[in-house]
């Protein structure tokens, strides 16, 4: 392999690329948080109904309509999905093993899937996000607007969602039906329905997340999987409870990752993913409950 | 206890009940009216698009049949998805010749899947004909490998004439190239390399990915530092996507080859066309989206036998070359099996196919001669460049040689 | 009681007897693939020794397959020092390699509970079909490493399909008797402990860090021989001849034919290799339903088909065969609630 030296523009290139990868796994383990945090349950499906999702969009443009015109429709789509699969599909297992429940999320994966190479096929597709591909320049560096445009979204979410949870009744009721489901259900919190909304609010996350970064890698149905995974591995890295966690943990995961993959020759891009495993394990021995989630302190 | 254990034998016995034991047969695969062949290509995941190759073929079998066969024989195809992974091709593979018991494998797609079987096809003397990938070794390690032989033109063919042309035509050429981290892609290089001749420091970097990875735009970053005005995409399916995109994005404009399989029409016309444009190629086959072979006789045979005898087809189809080199691939086929003669052994298919002088494939570009020897097993050894504008491709120039 | 045993032992030599004489009735082919149900079965023996033993999740135990697999692999094709070593030999040192690795991955699980387990092992799974892509001189890359086919040794008459499933199915017998015995033994006792309440099983003097990690190290032999047969039964390895979702097939299986039940475990590695490899015939059979005319070979049909299946059983499961899987879990989902 024949690397370029190191140039002051190349490196933030990277590092702008970077934090936009970042920004689409903070999405995507955000969504992972909020259905954990809120039903103790990991979404293996979380990558599936996200590209579910973003080709809803897809169709919805294609039959004419804008994308600011499809966006608030398949949020609301995405939604009453991420409810009716919780209700659905989720609520019968609802007290059964743990495990039992990752495995209906994996099915459901499967399924998703599945489902979406029957309806629309295999093909590769183009995405016309909301941001024009122009590039502009930032103090010399040329960058991208559509880079730009995905972190700024993110952060909006992050924060609205920041909002969601600490000041409305709503909110506070989704956080203490995951923290205490008998207390709060005398409190008369439907606690049922409180899982239900995380799930529909963790499926809009995705479905933003799917058309954020569609426009860049090409819509397939297999788009999710490999973001899919570096979003566990974010979830993980800034705690699974904690959505200021995975917010970080993706940034710092999506940075790491480009630079190392860039600029440590031995790496390369075959041992990124490994790479982000060790740094994880690294982190999880040192804090075991992620960078900033709750110990849940056990002393035997 | 006892209950689950009759409950287990109950299952086994169905199980065993419903394995039909096949017949040995005098040459498996052949019988007075059938002709049985397999094949192992992507129906699903990635490449599930060259998967077409397959379906196009299944068309023309069809074809065929309903003008009698070949000697009277009606020809089958089984092909089985392995979602270009080669673990599930020699699990498709094993299945076709024991189980289905075919007379041979030929057309299975992937350089990798076709090397996993390749061994096992020799050792069980079962001819692989017609590899769907331009891998060298498929047609120069006869010597240790005489079942086999490949079709399309080799990689490291390609590679060299995108060298060669570099070195006519581009002054002062600063060449990047973007492949993938396999045996493809590196084939590839290495023929670049070859044609570049002395000026091979031309190359001033080089990148490989991983087709793990989410995105190629970090790779061509790093290209683009290097001040390139010329890039080698050599890379597969939504990767070569993700490179004119990155391209695009950073406001790059370089002279772009792209390597034939991730050259299909379908594929270019979603891609930025400002980076698209003048992009560089090579073509063995009638592009059926190309507007030269828009009232050709062979692409309108084609477009005839797809919508008469394509399963499942869409208008889209019709203009999509992978179906059209599965014709390709099918016309040779059964031109070897009328040449294996009536009597029909896995011997005699292999022989054919190691003589072949075939002139008039429909489907090919007009003067390509698919012309083999038992010491030269490369089929399609012709080839012409081509460059893109206007939405597609126009071949430009004669025909040309990339036999190695 | 003494009746119960016998009844059972009757079961179990019944069982024997039908898998031994199997092959003489069914196609050859066929047995090949009892053959590969045999090995994901001792993967799941291997699997159940450690979740439903000591508890502990893994969602990594593909990577463990792989890493028999690929010292099969390495080992018969290059060798050492140039000389190969006969496939058989390499099936113990297959499996002592994964169980070692077993062991180095169970130090740091000892750090990390419930979901954060399983996700790091998971995250091994994805992370190590990445390493022969790497040190691809060594390990074959994407192309992978052929293996010589497997032979009946000794001249043995029979087909190479049936020497593999006697192999495997003998195989399977041992590492059966096996962990049969560490079950009822001190140390599986002490694995039951672990499992039920770490809490107690400490007060009671068992040290959780060395039965943990044993755990580990054991199911990891196991997994690391299944890889080792596998190997040797498709002469091929290569990242993906042990996928990411193997690791999820496994667990699958587990759950789905239930722990401490032999037939169970048979069943989930029946269940792991049908989806993987039928699910087309299962288009086939749901078309004779009035309503459905699905096209099997349509990409996307057989990932439907699976997820339904997995969702359907799960759903069913929860009660039945969950009962064993409850009992199993149900420390492990109350040490989820756990907040200091």
């Amino acid at each position: 392999m024949v690397v370029a030296a190191f140039t002051w523009t190349e490196f933030a290139q990277q590092l702008a690329a970077g934090i936009r990868e970042g920004a689409i796994y903070a999405g995507l383990a955000l969504a992972i948080v909020i259905i954990y945090r809120s039903t103790r349950v990991i979404n293996f499906a979380q990558g599936e109904m996200a590209t579910f999702t973003t080709f809803i969009a897809w169709s919805l443009m294609n039959h004419g309509l804008s994308f600011w015109t499809a966006f608030p429709i398949v949020l609301a789509i995405a939604f009453t999905g991420g409810v009716a699969i919780e209700r659905i599909v989720i609520r019968p297992v609802e007290d059964a093993p743990v495990l039992t429940i990752v495995i209906v999320t994996l099915g459901l994966a499967l399924l998703l899937n599945g489902l979406t190479s029957v309806i629309w096929g295999g093909a590769n597709r183009q995405f016309h996000g909301p941001f024009s591909t122009r590039t502009i320049d930032v103090a010399g560096v040329p960058v991208s607007v559509q880079d730009i445009g995905i972190v700024l979204v993110s952060i909006g979410l992050v924060a609205v969602l920041a909002l969601f949870f600490r000041f409305t009744k709503v909110g506070l009721a989704l956080r203490a039906a995951a923290v205490n489901p008998d207390s709060s259900r005398l409190v008369g919190i439907r606690v049922g329905w409180t899982f239900a909304l995380g799930w529909g609010i963790a499926a809009v996350l995705g479905a933003v997340a799917g058309m954020m970064i569609a426009p860049v890698v090409f819509l397939d149905p297999n788009m999710m999987q490999t973001i899919l995974l570096y979003a566990f591995a974010a979830a993980v890295l800034g705690g699974l409870d904690s959505p200021l966690g995975a917010v970080v943990g993706g940034i710092l995961l999506g940075v790491t990752i480009t630079l190392l993959g860039r600029y440590v020759g031995f790496l390369g891009s075959t041992l990124k993913l490994p790479a982000a495993l060790m740094l994880i394990l690294i982190v999880l021995l040192v804090r075991p409950s992620g960078l900033f989630g709750r110990v849940a302190v056990r002393r035997v | 206890m006892g209950g689950r254990i009759i409950f287990a034998c109950a299952i086994v016995a169905a199980v065993a009940a419903t394995s039909a034991g096949a017949r040995p047969s005098a040459t498996p695969g052949v019988s007075a009216t059938e002709i049985h062949l397999g094949s192992s290509v992507p129906l699903s995941g990635e490449a599930a698009i060259a998967g077409n190759v397959a379906r196009g073929i299944d068309a023309y079998f069809k074809y065929v049949n309903d003008k009698g066969g070949v000697f009277g024989r009606k020809l089958t195809l089984t092909y089985l998805d392995d979602g270009y992974d080669p673990g599930r091709a020699v699990n498709n593979t094993i299945r076709l010749i024991q189980q289905e018991q075919v007379l041979a494998v030929f057309s299975s797609l992937g350089t990798s899947n076709n090397l996993a079987v390749r061994k096992l096809l020799n050792d069980a003397k079962v001819p692989q004909l017609y590899v769907s990938s331009g891998a060298t070794t498929f047609g120069r390690d006869y010597k240790k490998y005489p079942w086999t032989i490949g079709y399309i033109p080799p990689y490291s063919e390609e590679g060299e004439l995108y060298g060669r042309y570099v070195v006519k035509n581009v002054k002062k050429p600063k060449i990047a190239v973007l492949y993938q981290n396999d045996d493809y892609g590196r084939d590839l290089l290495a023929g670049l390399k070859r044609g570049l001749g002395a000026r091979a420091k031309s190359i001033v970097a080089s990148v490989g990915y991983d087709p793990t990875s989410a995105d190629v735009q970090p790779q061509v970053t790093q290209l683009k530092a290097s001040k390139a005005n010329v890039l080698m995409v050599f890379a597969f399916g939504k990767f070569s996507l993700q490179a004119f995109n990155a391209v695009s994005r950073l406001a790059w404009k370089p002279q772009i080859f792209v390597n034939d399989v991730s050259s299909a029409s379908a594929l270019m016309a979603i891609v930025p066309q400002k980076a698209a444009n003048g992009s560089i190629s090579i073509v063995f086959g009638k592009d059926p989206a190309a507007p030269l072979w828009r009232n050709d006789k062979g692409i309108k045979l084609f477009q005839s036998i797809l919508k008469k005898y394509g399963s499942s087809v869409n208008s889209r189809d019709l203009q999509d070359g992978y179906f059209t080199a599965g014709m390709a691939t099918a016309y040779t086929m059964v031109d070897t099996l009328r040449k294996a003669g009536k009597n029909l052994t896995r011997q005699s298919v292999m022989n054919a196919a190691t003589h072949l002088n075939e002139k008039g494939n429909p489907f090919v570009l007009p003067g390509i001669v698919i012309r083999t020897t038992p010491s030269s097993r490369f089929p399609l050894t012709q080839v012409r460049l081509q460059r893109w504008s206007n939405n597609s491709w126009h071949p430009f120039g004669k025909l040309i040689s990339a036999k190695p | 009681m003494r009746s119960r045993l016998w009844i059972g032992l009757a079961g179990f030599a019944v069982l024997a007897l039908v898998i031994a004489a199997l092959p003489r009735f069914i196609s050859d082919f066929r047995a090949r693939e009892l053959a590969i149900v045999g090995m994901y079965f001792i993967a799941l023996l291997g699997l159940s020794v450690l979740t439903g033993y000591s508890g502990q999740i893994s969602l990594g135990h593909g990577a463990f397959m792989a890493i028999g697999g690929y010292t099969t692999a390495v080992l018969s094709v290059d060798g050492i020092y140039g000389h190969q070593i006969r496939d058989l030999w390499t099936i113990p040192i297959a499996g002592m390699v994964a169980g070692v690795a077993g062991l180095l991955v169970g130090l740091p699980a000892l750090r990390l509970s419930g979901l954060y387990l399983a996700l790091i092992t998971f995250g091994i799974a994805v992370s190590l079909p990445q390493l022969p892509k790497k040190f691809d001189q060594f390990l074959g890359g994407t192309t992978g490493k052929i293996l010589n086919l497997a032979k009946p040794p000794f001249g043995l008459a029979t087909t190479a399909n049936n020497w593999i499933y006697y192999l495997t199915w003998g195989i399977a017998l041992v590492l059966l008797v096996a962990a049969w015995l560490l079950v009822g033994s001190k140390a599986g006792r002490a694995l039951k402990a672990v499992r039920d309440s770490e809490v107690a099983a400490t007060s009671s003097g068992v040290s959780l860090a060395t039965y943990k990690t044993l755990a580990f190290g054991i199911s990891a032999f196991y997994a690391g021989i299944a890889g080792s047969l596998y190997a040797i039964a498709n002469a091929y390895v290569n990242p993906d001849v042990f996928p990411i979702i193997l690791s999820v097939y496994l667990v699958v299986g587990l759950a789905v034919g239930g722990l401490e039940s032999l037939v169970g475990l048979i069943a989930g590695a029946g269940l792991i290799y049908f989806l993987q490899n039928h699910a087309d015939s299962v288009a086939g059979w749901i078309n004779h339903l009035p309503v459905f005319n699905l096209d099997p070979k349509q990409p996307g049909i057989p990932s439907m088909i699976f997820g339904v299946v997995l969702i359907v059983v799960m759903l069913l499961v929860p009660t039945g065969v969950g009962g064993l899987v409850r009992r199993a879990f149900g420390p492990l989902t109350s040490r989820l609630y756990t907040r200091s």
